[in-house]
């Protein structure tokens, strides 16, 4: 009898491992926000915090919800990269040959999803480990940028060639927010209610978690995967988009830039989630703590080249941190 | 050496008084066990009886929660594998935890692989002529040195694992199932090997299912039922028959409550469907409302029949028709359609969904219908799994909790809601309630009565034949692919089916 | 522990008594894969030496294997990985610092030449800084049961982090004896830096593929249940293998000092292109596992390649291509013939 009352009210420090494991990833971005809040004067102000969501998080986010479609469904995609490439060069391309912007864009759009459901061939069609179907496709894209390129030269815009469309998808705002922040903030939304509300992630999420108890339970697990990855690309064609918008130029492979940062935020996002599941929020406050970390330690004034040994530490401190807790709860 | 002295020819094993409880159910409840040095000793039981878990506390993968453990006249606290195995007890798995692509060599040495001398390289050669030597001598096996473990048969794997733990020279074998997977001539093989390494001084704990086996090979025999052990009895004052009666609970008519439903259409038709080198020429009804058992010994072509009308496998000729069309599935989601409903065996590989919760397992297979426009109902899941819950009355802390926290039994109720909330018609049960506790038995039973009454038609694949008999209509009997021989389950003893799904009584009943 | 039995044989059978048919189909399918692998490395070496008559020359094959030397030991290092890891990259074995190690001891190297130390102590510094990246990676695993991905991601980026703080983002030139020797040519006019693959190859091979440590590698990896039956240090060998990673990071350091005559930055670059390598290397092993050899010979294999498309004059920007359809094309054919045995 005592045993069973004691397993159903744990103890106190139990009880509050499990809050800390519950809320883990809200408590290493509450922690690091106050901490670079305390050490720098400029951080908490409201053009560092713009600054930060501008320069340190809108991309990557996208690219991250990206990968986290691709993980939902108990996969990965070194290929996001690939998408932001593909996407970037067929916009630059089309505007620089004097094609509208909308049509340039669509076009970018088709590039990326193109990217996925190659990937989706490969991974449901014939049933490659998605890792390895990825990374084939990373290295394909690359030498196929380098062929469209000569060689890897740039595609730039002329400045005086920037229609004003392309202009405002890079660089606008309306009301004051920044449009790349606003389609960010939208795909942030969208994704999280197709992962929690649709009956498409619900099953993506399934897959992710037991893929054998979906086959069995009569649905078609496979095309799931397929549409997962389609979105992946699809979603990181828009950081494409929005990436050659705001430089004006497309950089043969400058997408792979975005790949291990949004596999850590994603990871981050899923391992230190209450339930151990892949999450769009979880994801997003992932990126938020390598956009705070990053700024932050710039402003600290300390050397840049230490920044990323303190990005680096950070987040290694937090994984172990999580892993162990999570252990003893 | 002095003669034998009481001492020398005491217990080698001796588990006395066991209680061992998972989430609260009770696996067993004062079980004792008594193995004599030097004697093969059997131990039977139905499933959940509680041999595996008995043999899980003896491997030191449990603690119990009463009773004690000795080995060897010594009493021990705490056990763990690797003392064990120290303590010279060896444990024959039906999974053959052997790495598939190591040589056989290898996979024979792994852990204490022999050196070439003053060097520290693997010496292979010895590996290999060691392997063959052993593998020769005791079973007469000849393998080529370079044949990897994946490219072996079934028992080839299972020969090589005993071999494993003769290397260790054991002072007790446990085996555990070892002929399910074998042929007679290699269980022969298997209980010539036996008998020899009892003379030479080693104790062997036999557990199977196969009672004739048991007459055969053992000395003495326990029965576990229910969590206890019923009686251990020496061979020579006992028969197969009489251990399948101590096996089988008495109360049969409280454990089974049959529902008697008055079948209605044919649902389910198979005609000489036949699937190359697993069944052939399988050709049954099943009605609404009626439960249709179907047994027979791994082999038999019973798991691979099921599979294909669940559409996991295909056949290559015949005809399954359900409610008058044809119905060959090519995948899960085709039969799904079909309105048939699988409730598959590993139970927590494929039924259930451990890292999701209640609700979405419930609603995993019906999703559609909590569906708009592409977007979920969740207050409609939410009266579903509470409706659910209710009606099968599923132990849980609530809809949310993860399918894990469940008990066996519990989670099998799931993985029977998840059809219910689909509106399924065919039910294919495979062994339903393997490691389900006793209560939560009669409870699924009582399911299957109530879907049978709503008119579903229900095919059980079990190897529990009182089982089978307590909850079916009707008894099918696989051997070897075929339909050997059909019961009607009233009318019927599980010596019967047991004898029939055996073999043993093939030509007696042909000739009647 | 001895092996010898002294139980006597049991039964003696006559001949023919053994058991069901072993289906040995499986092995064909292997057989095919392995055999078209390699038909299809000789066909292009054949077709280079065809169009190049200079390529089969003992001085370009020697170029070939003095250029590939680097990631060469870098893609040995991640094969022992790979090896205790098991075949799935995503939960199994990863080392993601690999390359980011290599250019961080390779500054250590390149500074503590600068500073007047001698090459012993330069080339231990180097060394012990590999060491210390896989010790970190072997702690996070198997202490603290981070996910190898994450564990080995996080510490790339401290790593490639450390490497900047210590460069300052510059080249780093570096002179000594050692460096010299490396970067001359051996007997025969082949570049040392091929002898020293070679020997590096040999040796690796002879641990991981020779010893009892190397053989349970493969049993924690494939199979870690099998492994832990038998009674193997599982965590012992898999924290052993990111040490020994580790210190492939490092000597690949050393060399890539040697290449460049001094650190420079980038060494990130080799990351993919090295894990791409290591896992094409199973396919030139008859079990289809990782192996140190197959390992090489895929090293020599993407070599080769560069090689052969520079004499052409084809561009190499199609390397990475190739490298992505062959890595897909082994994979489909495996999967492919997989499904087909089952």
């Amino acid at each position: 009898m005592t045993l069973q009352t004691s397993a159903i009210e744990p103890s106190v420090p139990r009880a509050l491992i499990g809050v800390v494991v519950d809320n883990a990833l809200v408590l290493a971005l509450v922690t690091v926000f106050a901490i670079f809040s305390f050490a720098t004067p400029t951080f908490l102000t409201i053009a560092n915090l713009q600054s930060i969501l501008v320069n340190n998080f809108t991309l990557l986010a996208i690219a991250a919800i990206a990968m986290t479609f691709a993980v939902s469904v108990g996969g990965i995609d070194l290929s996001v990269g690939t998408a932001i490439d593909f996407a970037s060069f067929a916009f630059v391309s089309l505007v620089l040959a004097g094609q509208p912007v909308a049509v340039a864009a669509l076009a970018g759009l088709g590039a990326g999803a193109a990217v996925g459901a190659f990937n989706a061939v490969l991974i449901s069609g014939i049933g490659i480990s998605p890792f390895l179907a990825t990374l084939g496709t990373l290295f394909i894209g690359r030498s196929i940028q380098q062929l469209l390129t000569n060689g890897g030269n740039p595609v730039y815009l002329p400045p005086s060639g920037v229609p004003e469309a392309f202009r405002f998808l890079g660089r606008g705002a309306i009301g004051g927010i920044p449009v790349p922040l606003i389609i960010a903030a939208i795909i942030i939304v969208g994704a999280t209610v197709v992962l929690t509300r649709a009956r498409f992630g619900r099953v993506a999420l399934a897959i992710g978690i037991q893929p054998s108890v979906v086959r069995y339970s009569g649905i078609a697990a496979r095309a799931h995967v397929a549409v997962a990855f389609i979105l992946a690309g699809l979603i990181a064609a828009v950081a494409g988009l929005i990436l050659s918008a705001t430089v004006t130029v497309y950089i043969p492979s400058s997408g792979s830039a975005f790949l291990l940062n949004a596999i850590g935020a994603t990871f981050i996002g899923t391992t230190l989630s209450r339930l151990g599941r892949p999450n769009i929020p979880g994801t997003v406050l992932g990126v938020l703590l390598l956009g705070i970390v990053a700024n932050g330690l710039l402003l600290t004034g300390l050397n840049f080249y230490w920044q990323q040994v303190g990005t680096g530490l950070l987040i290694f401190a937090v994984l172990a941190l999580s892993f162990i807790t999570r252990r003893k709860a | 050496m002095s003669a034998a002295s009481p001492d020398e020819i005491g217990d080698a094993i001796h588990l006395d008084g066991i209680v061992k409880r998972f989430d609260g159910a009770l696996a067993l409840s004062r079980a004792s066990l008594r193995v004599r040095r030097g004697t093969v000793h059997g131990l039977v039981g139905q499933n959940g009886a509680g041999k595996s878990t008995l043999i899980k506390l003896l491997a030191g993968l449990h603690q119990p929660d009463e009773g004690r453990i000795e080995i060897d006249g010594q009493a021990y606290d705490k056990l763990t594998p690797h003392r064990v195995e120290e303590l010279g007890i060896h444990f024959i798995h039906q999974d053959r935890l052997l790495v598939p692509t190591f040589t056989v060599g290898e996979a024979l040495f792994l852990g204490r692989e022999p050196r070439i001398a003053g060097t520290p390289f693997l010496d292979r050669r010895l590996m290999h002529r060691r392997s063959s030597e052993i593998l020769d001598d005791y079973f007469g096996v000849k393998l080529p040195n370079s044949a990897l473990i994946s490219e072996l048969s079934t028992a080839e794997k299972q020969i090589v694992q005993i071999t494993r733990a003769l290397l260790d020279q054991p002072k007790v074998l446990v085996f555990d199932e070892p002929t399910a997977a074998l042929v007679r001539r290699e269980a022969d093989i298997l209980f010539r090997l036996i008998r020899r390494l009892r003379d030479d001084g080693v104790t062997i704990i036999y557990i199977s299912h196969y009672l004739n086996e048991i007459e055969e090979l053992c000395d003495t025999v326990t029965v576990l039922r229910n969590g206890e052990d019923v009686a251990t009895l020496p061979l020579g004052e006992t028969s197969a028959a009489a251990i399948a009666r101590l096996m089988v609970a008495r109360d049969i008519a409280d454990l089974y409550p049959k529902r008697s439903v008055t079948p209605g259409k044919d649902i389910l038709t198979l005609d000489r469907l036949s699937a190359h080198g697993k069944y052939q020429d399988i050709s049954l009804t099943l009605r609404r409302g009626e439960v249709l058992g179907l047994t027979g010994l791994l082999g038999s072509g019973a798991k691979e029949l099921i599979r294909t009308l669940f559409g996991l496998e295909t056949a290559t000729s015949g005809q399954i028709t359900i409610g008058g069309k044809p119905a060959r599935s090519a995948s899960p989601a085709q039969a799904v359609d079909r309105h048939l409903a699988l409730v598959p065996e590993d139970r927590r590989g494929n039924g259930v969904a451990l890292d999701l919760s209640v609700t979405e397992n419930i609603t995993l297979s019906s999703l559609k219908r909590f569906t708009r426009l592409g977007f979920l109902d969740f207050s409609g899941e939410r009266r579903e799994a509470d409706d659910l819950i209710r009606r099968l009355e599923i132990k849980t802390s609530g809809r949310n909790a993860l399918v894990r926290t469940l008990s066996g039994g519990n989670q099998q109720k799931v993985a029977i809601a998840k059809w219910l909330s689909r509106h399924s018609e065919i039910y294919l049960l495979d062994e339903p309630t393997v490691g389900v506790d006793i209560g939560s038995k009669v409870e699924i039973y009582n399911l299957i009565g109530d879907l049978a009454a709503r008119g579903a038609g229900i095919i059980v694949l079990s190897s529990d034949l009182a089982e089978l008999i307590g909850i079916t209509d009707r008894i099918l009997v696989l051997f070897r692919g075929s339909v050997i021989s059909e019961f009607v389950s009233s009318q019927t003893s599980p010596d019967d089916v047991l004898a029939a799904s055996t073999g043993s009584s093939e030509v007696l009943r042909h000739v009647g | 522990m001895s092996v010898d039995i002294q139980l006597a044989p049991v039964i003696h059978f006559e001949p023919g008594v053994s058991t069901s048919k072993p289906s040995r189909s499986g092995n064909l399918a292997a057989s095919a894969l392995r055999a078209g692998s390699l038909v299809a490395f000789v066909a292009i070496l054949l077709v280079f030496s065809l169009t190049a008559p200079y390529f089969l020359s003992v001085g370009n094959i020697g170029n070939v294997l003095g250029q590939s030397a680097i990631s060469g030991v870098l893609a040995i290092g991640l094969t022992i990985v790979l090896i205790a890891g098991g075949s799935n990259v995503v939960t199994g074995g990863i080392d993601l610092s690999l390359a980011a190690n290599m250019g961080l001891s390779a500054a250590v190297y390149a500074t503590a030449a600068q500073l007047g130390y001698g090459d012993a102590t330069a080339v231990a510094a180097a060394l012990l800084t590999g060491l210390l990246i896989g010790a970190v990676n072997a702690i996070a695993v198997v202490v603290a049961g981070i996910v190898p991905l994450l564990a080995t991601l996080a510490v790339m980026n401290i790593v490639a982090g450390l490497e900047l703080v210590l460069t300052q983002n510059t080249v780093i030139p570096a002179s000594t004896p050692l460096l010299t020797a490396l970067s001359s040519s051996g007997p025969l006019g082949i570049p040392a830096l091929a002898y020293v693959l070679l020997v590096f190859t040999l040796i690796a091979a002879a641990i991981v593929q020779y010893t009892s440590a190397g053989l349970q590698l493969y049993a924690v990896g494939e199979f870690p249940d099998a492994a832990r039956a038998a009674g193997l240090p599982v965590r012992r060998l898999v924290a052993g293998a990111f040490i020994a990673s580790g210190l492939c990071g490092g000597f690949a350091g050393i060399l890539s000092v040697s290449n460049l005559s001094g650190s420079t930055t980038g060494s990130g670059e080799m990351l993919l292109p090295v894990v791409v390598t290591a896992l094409l290397g199973s396919v030139f092993s008859r079990r289809l596992v990782p192996t140190v050899i197959g390992t090489l010979l895929s090293t020599l294999f993407v070599g080769f390649l560069v090689n052969g498309f520079q004499l052409l004059n084809i561009s190499s920007v199609l390397v990475s291509g190739v490298q992505g359809l062959l890595i897909l094309l082994v994979v489909s054919a495996t999967t492919l013939l997989r499904r087909q045995e089952a």
